[in-house]
């Protein structure tokens, strides 16, 4: 067994994907701003970014909550880029890096003329200490490990310029992860902060290395980020280098849906993120923008938890998932920008495989799997067996865009075949505890996004969100058969093996592939996503001044 | 001077069961702050972890312990650390406050303002079919949502007028509509026991005397209902403390303003203890303040209390 | 949160009850009885009584009327079905086949309200029969027995409206789960304060009174004369104050639902189609402003009733 060293590993692993990728980017970012842009990027004028929520922390392996994620996006370079369209993994603070064949060792050569916004250089200690605090958490601080990151063992400095990763058991996620907002470069003594010291309220404090820098903050509604002349160490592949075109961004938090929509169309704001379904059509009839991004992960679906013996039948699992109508879902109440789900991931995730056949709406197949499991349409429409109702519960997810109307429409969908769904409501305290477990909430709406095969793992394996609270050690075998796979073809084959488990145990519906959706006022160009969407200010310039 | 410092007493009663009820009140909540912010499958701590988490925010000991800790905390002035934001309590109220005084204080001034027109312009207004219409408004602004009322004067004034806007406006303009969403509600009772004692007034013999001297009925109303209708107006404002600070939470969310509605309402939402029982106190406090000062205010201001008072 | 809860009445145990009657005086509409009067043609003396009710209140009446026959027999109003609808007639505007429009999932709007008048009508009783049972209790407690009971009573009322009614009631909410009853708890516990000084100051009120000196002076028990003549004597402003806070209770859980902690779907509750409906303003309005303008119609109604309610006696 010969061990050649892989170059590019991941680059070449998405080269026959990024047809389909490229593919679904043109139906996710059609509309993409600036894309068709005119004359040449101007520097210079504020950008005012209306957010739905506040931020919580900027603890790069929290920042997957959105409003979290679009702030470490703009604030921290990374050693790596992944391309949003080909989703190819390229350089950025690393030049060059080299992978061993069982992806248990991972070196980086480094740019040499990085700093953080503080004036400390970005040297191979620092990024060595990042993603030690990143790979192992540090208990004392409370600072957490990167849900990215599987098997990291440790790190050495080879010299300034280069540092190598090693890792307990393969990781082959590991390159990918490396371009992820949560693996965000920050100034060393900023990782001496202890979790709350990230929080909100001291987000002026922390030392990134991006092209802005948060300058002015306040709390719960706004911040102020402002461009870093010095930047120079944008991707190579980026034709624009130098500093951002925009000298500013001001963040504001704006939660009703009705004002971050007529201030952008009032001309009060440039860019908004979260735009409704429902709106998406007044915002183009007004001449402006609308991006959808696709988040490349896993999709907006409901897991069925098996362990609830209401589920422990296939058939009725069976029956549940060719009892909804996904297509309806997305006709009724989301846009085009919501491709209905074909797979439990995204068509332009990696990994994907068509599942459709296996996802099919079928309600007169859901009916007679209903019969044939023995439940009985009883007086009141709802199914009965031994005296139990066919009766199954779900929690409105306040993230899903919309969850309520879904879930209220899969529950009319479902009564049709004699099931009964009900739509509870509760409040965060309530919900965390219930949604843990299967009895009270025997139905789980939800989705992650991730541009790399391990996003599958990170939704269904026990030992990371685990949202099927599963009890299923082949399913566990698999996910872990993707995560630590070196070999690309391989690992997607895995990623498939999950995807064809999934779908023959009935363990999920898939509803639709969810998309970021940002509204943009017409003058402003240049306005792109990272791989999962969140928003990168770096080349967006404005031509109103 | 014995009665103030009985009403010191009596004030810091309600402060401590007003304490003590949130304390309990919160700890009989389904969840907590920790289990919100960390426990939830996204973030994918393990058990350990967590359980550190606890011990960090000190939330791993009997609940009769936190009490004592917590008690100990802020009768010293320290407030303690909100679990959601990360930040120290006081840092996140002092920072909310300056948001959120301006607005309350401006919202009330405005609502008596507007109450005063209304209850004169409903008595002196030329035509009866307006009198009517004018009484009959204050009724029309409580049966409106505060919430709705703001979607609605943004939409009117900032979107499709485009007077003041709502992003990026000047400290002043950012005042304007939050202010009258917040005071239109509140002007509505205040009216109607103006627009009563007006009614009062104007039925009493002593006008009637200063009428037939050829007042007119502007001077007369004025004269005698201004200083009547500033005791309602007194009155009211203590009871209003809870009414402005349920105003400022929906009013805040509306506009996106961080005051201490909005904090309120997210440390409602992520069980973070340590901000409700500082805000707890801290509307406790102005409520017992307000009170004690319009008590005091109050034999001054009414003639007739001081006369009670002397003949007693 | 409720506008008018709070309203007016201030009478502690440390401040004597205040002169000034600040009772829940409401909406002006004053009736020109004089005019029906007066005009008095042909049209015989059927008429005039008739017109001697101010029409006013009448049509309030009237709205409440119908208001109720929704809660009690929707079906007889609508023949649609108010939890399912047909998802291809999403976001229509008002016509004949659709009164109020349809709403995102084609659900039929009017039909809605209609079948959500038992949830608001029934969730404006609870939370006022919370707060009417548990104020006027504390408040008699307080005003008849006086003492050390008066001042421990009132002192938990100061408490009740030292928190932040708005906590309070999120508080009790999340307590007790969400839905339509317990959100109208929350609410009622929330008016307690205000009942309780209501009915404290009346009852401290009518207990000077002569006749009621004169009941004590031949000998009443305390309990007799309690229910003989104080409670009957001291209810009718409570009873304003009950009629004044049913409209203030549904604005008051409509704002909760504004908040997150509306009822479970698909209730479709009035304060709750307000709330959710607010979303599509610039784009559906009648999703907001019609179940708007019907909460508007029986709130000013509950009011305007509750006004004549006060006048009696």
């Amino acid at each position: 067994m010969s061990t050649p060293r892989i170059r590019r590993l991941a680059l070449a692993s998405t080269a026959a994907l990024a047809a389909t990728a490229l593919l679904a980017s043109c139906v996710g970012q059609a509309a993409g701003a600036g894309s068709a842009a005119v004359g040449d990027p101007v520097e210079g004028g504020t950008l005012t970014y209306l957010e739905h929520q506040a931020h919580t922390t900027l603890y790069p392996p929290q920042a997957g909550f959105y409003p979290n994620g679009g702030i470490v996006n703009n604030i921290t370079a990374r050693l790596t880029w992944q391309d949003p369209d080909t989703l190819g993994i390229e350089p950025w603070v690393a030049t060059d890096w080299t992978v061993n064949a069982d992806a248990t060792e991972y070196t980086f050569d480094l740019r040499d003329d990085v700093t953080f916004s503080d004036g400390t250089p970005l040297d191979a200690a620092a990024v060595a200490k990042n993603f030690d605090t990143y790979g192992l958490g540090n208990a004392d601080l409370g600072l957490t490990i990167s849900e990215a990151i599987n098997n990291y063992a440790s790190s050495e400095v080879v010299d300034p310029d280069t540092v190598t990763f090693r890792f307990s058991a393969p990781a082959p996620g590991f390159l990918q992860a490396t371009s992820t907002i949560n693996s965000g470069l920050l100034s060393p003594k900023t990782l001496d902060r202890r979790l709350e010291d990230f929080g909100a309220g001291s987000s002026t404090e922390i030392v990134g290395s991006g092209p802005f820098v948060i300058t002015d903050e306040e709390l719960g509604t706004s911040l102020h980020l402002e461009a870093r002349e010095d930047y120079d160490w944008a991707p190579p592949s980026f034709e624009h280098q130098g500093r951002a075109y925009l000298d500013a961004i001001d963040i504001v938090v704006t939660p009703e849906d009705s004002v971050r929509i007529g201030s952008l169309l009032a001309g009060q704001a440039d860019v908004i993120r979260y735009v409704q379904a429902f709106d998406e059509a007044q915002v183009q009839d007004a001449g402006f923008e609308i991006v959808a991004a696709p988040t490349r992960g896993v999709n907006n679906s409901l897991g069925l938890r098996f362990t609830n013996p209401l589920l422990s039948d296939i058939r009725v699992r069976q029956a549940l998932v060719h009892g909804v109508d996904a297509q309806e879902v997305v006709d009724t109440i989301f846009t085009e920008n919501y491709p209905v789900a074909t797979s439990e991931l995204a068509s332009s995730a990696k990994g994907y495989v068509d599942e459709s056949e296996g996802l099919a709406f079928d309600p007169e197949l859901s009916e007679d799997l209903l019969d044939e499991a023995g439940w009985t349409v009883g007086a009141d429409g709802v199914r009965e067996k031994d005296g139990q109702r066919l009766s199954l519960a779900v929690y409105e997810a306040k993230p899903q865009p919309l969850s309520k109307q879904t879930l209220e429409l899969a529950s009319q969908q479902l009564a049709k075949i004699g099931v009964e769904l009900t739509v509870k409501a509760a409040d965060s305290g309530s919900y965390a505890e219930d949604i843990l477990d299967p009895l009270k909430t025997p139905l789980y709406h939800s989705m992650v996004g991730r541009a790399d095969n391990d996003v599958i793992k990170s939704q269904y394996h026990t030992k990371n969100r685990n949202t099927l609270r599963s009890d299923d050690a082949e399913l566990d075998r698999l996910l872990e058969a993707v995560a630590s796979e070196p070999d690309p073809a391989k690992r997607d084959e895995a990623s498939a093996a999950v995807q064809d488990y999934l779908t023959e145990q009935a363990y999920v519906i898939p509803l639709f592939e969810e998309p970021q959706v940002y509204g943009a006022a017409p003058y402003v160009h240049g306005f792109t996503t990272e791989a999962v969407a969140r928003p990168h200010f770096y080349d967006t310039w404005l031509d109103n001044q | 001077m014995a009665y103030l410092a009985r009403r010191t007493g009596q004030a810091l009663i309600v402060l401590a069961i007003a304490f003590t009820a949130t304390f309990v009140m919160l700890q009989a909540l389904p969840g907590d702050a920790i289990l919100i912010r960390f426990e939830s499958p996204e973030l994918g701590l393990s058990p350990e972890q967590i359980a550190d988490i606890r011990a960090a925010y000190g939330a791993d000991v009997p609940p009769l312990q936190q009490y004592l800790h917590t008690l100990i905390g802020f009768l010293q002035g320290d407030f303690g650390t909100s679990v959601q934001y990360g930040t120290p309590v006081r840092e996140l109220i002092g920072s909310a406050l300056p948001d959120t005084l301006p607005l309350a204080g401006l919202g009330f001034l405005v609502a008596v303002v507007l109450a005063v027109a209304l209850a004169f312009l409903s008595t002196l207004a030329p035509f009866g079919w307006l009198r009517r219409v004018l009484r009959a408004l204050p009724s029309v602004f409580v049966s409106v949502p505060v919430f709705w009322l703001g979607i609605v004067l943004i939409q009117v004034f900032s979107f499709q007028l485009r007077l003041v806007p709502v992003i990026g406006a000047d400290p002043v303009q950012a005042l304007i509509l939050p202010v009258l969403t917040l005071a239109i509600p509140i002007s509505a009772p205040l009216a109607q026991i103006l627009a009563r004692s007006i009614d009062e007034v104007q039925l009493s013999p002593f006008v009637a005397v200063v009428r037939a001297k050829g007042a007119g009925p502007a001077r007369v109303l004025w004269r005698d209902v201004a200083r009547n209708a500033l005791l309602p107006a007194i009155t009211i404002a203590g009871v209003l403390i809870g009414e402005l600070i349920g105003g400022a939470v929906v009013t805040e969310t509306v506009f996106g303003r961080a005051g201490i509605g909005r904090i309120t309402e997210q440390a409602v939402a992520n069980q973070d203890v340590a901000v409700l029982q500082a805000i707890v106190i801290l509307a406790a406090l102005v409520f017992v303040l307000v009170n004690l000062a319009v008590d005091l205010v109050y034999p001054i201001l009414d003639p007739r209390l001081k006369r009670k008072a002397v003949a007693a | 949160m409720s506008a008018p809860v709070d309203i007016p009445v201030r009478a502690d145990a440390a401040a004597p009850p205040v002169g000034i009657a600040v009772l829940p005086a409401l909406d002006g509409s004053v009736p020109s009885t004089a005019a029906a009067a007066a005009a008095a043609g042909p049209a015989a003396r059927a008429a005039r009584r008739l017109r001697s009710v101010p029409p006013g209140l009448v049509l309030a009446w009237l709205v409440i009327a119908v208001v109720i026959a929704w809660a009690l027999v929707p079906w007889l109003f609508t023949a649609q079905d108010p939890v399912s609808g047909v998802p291809a007639e999403k976001l229509q505007g008002p016509s004949l086949a659709h009164l109020f429009g349809t709403d995102a999932i084609g659900r039929d709007l009017f039909t809605r309200v209609v079948y959500g008048a038992v949830h608001s009508l029934s969730g404006a009783f609870v939370a006022v029969t919370v707060g009417l049972a548990g104020g006027t209790l504390l408040g008699v407690l307080a005003g008849s027995i006086g003492g050390v009971v008066d001042a421990v009573v009132m002192r938990l009322v100061d408490v009740l409206l030292a928190i932040p009614g708005l906590l309070l009631a999120l508080s009790i909410i999340i307590l007790l789960g969400f839905g339509t009853v317990n959100a109208a708890i929350a609410v009622g516990v929330g008016s307690i304060a205000a009942f309780a000084r209501v009915s404290r100051s009346e009852v401290v009120r009518v207990r000077q009174a002569d006749f009621v000196e004169a009941a004590f002076g031949s000998g009443g028990r305390l309990s007799a004369v309690l229910v003989r003549h104080v409670l009957p004597n001291s209810l009718t402003a409570v009873i304003g104050l009950a009629a004044l806070q049913f409209g203030a209770a549904i604005l008051a859980i409509s704002t909760l639902g504004f908040l997150g902690y509306g009822a479970p779907p698909p209730t479709p509750e009035w304060g709750l189609l307000i709330a959710e409906g607010r979303n599509y303003v610039a784009t559906s309005w009648w999703l907001t402003v019609l179940p708007g303008l019907v909460v508007v119609a029986v709130v000013l109604s509950a009011n305007r009733i509750s006004q004549s309610l006060g006048r009696t006696r």
